[in-house]
């Protein structure tokens, strides 16, 4: 009995050490700590793979709610994205960066979701709607601008290479990986999408002294 | 406005915090640990790749032997030389591509459908230089002969390369279905070379180059088909 309570102890030791090697690790090279996690993921380790849903998800979610209409959607999506990325999940290969393989198939979970909704019209409609919906550009808590708000007026495959590039940080390479095309079109879209977000700010008055600020 | 500026106010807007239920969090995580096991990865993309080409290459080989090598036989050194390379050069970067679409999140050098029209056209460029032979003798006959025997072994090549594959997952199942398509159509283009005879210039870029769009585009139409099937499928599946 004390020597079981003593292997629980030196058990429970060893995986706070791992996990504070695992953060301290984290801060050092968050990319290589995820592709660190996957592969332990791949191995069968239970921790990892919740390491790994907690530490993506939001992103995830973030990714989804501005694509689609409602958190609702988002919520399935999410669910949904992260059992196909577990069914396939021997398909990432060790070295390769983690973020282009996760968001391929999370934009593949989109598009599914997507030609499923154009099947009906009244979502059809809404979407019609979105970009004078953005035109108000609520704030978000904090009186931070609303990201969903700020991309909506943007055609989907610009909003997602935006969404991609400049809110989850990911480089143009990566960004070209996860959306199956070359560097020169996802700066393309980049370019087109800032030529639009200019000319509806600037309509709008807004400049960066005032962002923090917007109704 | 200034990009710096825009880049502000996106950087603001991705500060504001985004929290996910933890409940739904727990449900992902209990649903996949109830199937967690350990998993092998797919090799290497150039060993894929050299499977695949090695797999076509065997194909065509084969085929060519059991109908007869009279092709390459009746071909000049500088023929040879250059259609079997410029063969072997589209059926890697048709298998490097290929594995590409089936491995989500890797780097695509060159678009599926550009792929297949470029390499239609250098074959149809390299036809056309080498061969001068402008009679057509039983134009038709003979070339439904030819694309007949090089859609049929495309076949085979298109099997055996799925099954090196399987374990793939196309986000793109009509480009991936495509790029198979086209890469099985090459081998049976290369069988044709090995055997075929038929020097005129009309007949080998006609028929022997149309083997490969039309096999890549065969198998973009049935990967279409069956992600159609697949959706219609988890569409009325009942959701858990």
């Amino acid at each position: 009995m004390k020597c079981e309570a003593r292997q629980n102890d030196c058990a429970r030791a060893c995986g706070d050490w791992r996990n504070n090697w695992v953060s301290g690790f984290s801060l050092m090279n968050p990319d290589s700590d995820l592709q660190t996690l996957m592969a332990r993921y791949q191995r069968g380790d239970f921790a990892a793979a919740t390491a790994l849903i907690r530490r993506l998800s939001p992103q995830l979610h973030r990714f989804f709610v501005v694509q689609v209409a409602s958190r609702g959607d988002a919520d399935d999506l999410l669910q949904e994205t992260w059992l196909r990325l577990h069914e396939v999940r021997h398909t990432y290969r060790a070295g390769e960066p983690l973020l282009p393989w996760l968001y391929a198939i999370a934009r593949h979970i989109r598009v599914d979701h997507y030609r499923k909704a154009r099947r009906a019209a009244a979502r059809e409609e809404r979407l019609e709607e979105m970009p004078e919906v953005a035109a108000a550009l609520p704030a978000g808590s904090g009186g931070t601008p609303d990201l969903k708000a700020l991309l909506a007026p943007l055609p989907e495959s610009q909003r997602e290479v935006i969404e991609m590039l400049k809110v989850e940080g990911m480089s143009l390479e990566e960004v070209a990986r996860a959306t199956s095309s070359s560097i020169g079109s996802v700066k393309q879209k980049a370019h087109r999408a800032y030529e639009k977000l200019r000319e509806r700010l600037t309509g709008m008055g807004l400049g960066a002294g005032r962002a923090g600020g917007l109704p | 406005m200034r990009d710096r500026e825009i880049d502000e106010i996106l950087k603001k807007a991705a500060q504001a915090p985004h929290d996910v239920d933890p409940a739904l969090l727990d449900e992902v995580a209990r649903s996949i640990g109830s199937s967690l096991r350990p998993v092998r990865p797919l090799p290497p993309a150039w060993v894929l790749a050299g499977g695949m080409v090695m797999i076509c290459a065997a194909v065509a080989l084969a085929g060519a032997a059991r109908l007869g090598l009279n092709g390459i036989q009746g071909l000049s050194v500088l023929e040879r030389a250059l259609i079997f390379p410029a063969l072997g050069i589209l059926l890697w970067l048709a298998a490097t591509a290929s594995v590409s679409e089936m491995v989500p999140g890797s780097r695509r050098r060159v678009a599926p459908g550009l792929l297949l029209a470029a390499g239609s056209l250098a074959l149809v460029a390299i036809f056309a230089v080498l061969f001068h032979d402008y009679r057509s003798e039983r134009f038709v006959s003979q070339g439904l002969a030819c694309l007949t025997a090089g859609l049929l072994h495309a076949i085979p090549a298109a099997c055996a390369s799925w099954l090196l594959l399987r374990r793939g997952f196309a986000v793109n199942a009509v480009a991936a279905g495509m790029m198979a398509g086209t890469l099985a159509g090459l081998a049976g283009v290369t069988m044709l070379e090995l055997h075929c005879a038929n020097f005129e210039t009309l007949h080998v870029m006609l028929w022997h180059t149309a083997v490969m769009p039309l096999s890549g585009a065969a198998g973009a139409l049935l990967a279409w088909a069956a992600s159609f099937r697949g959706r219609l499928g988890r569409s009325r599946a009942p959701r858990s």
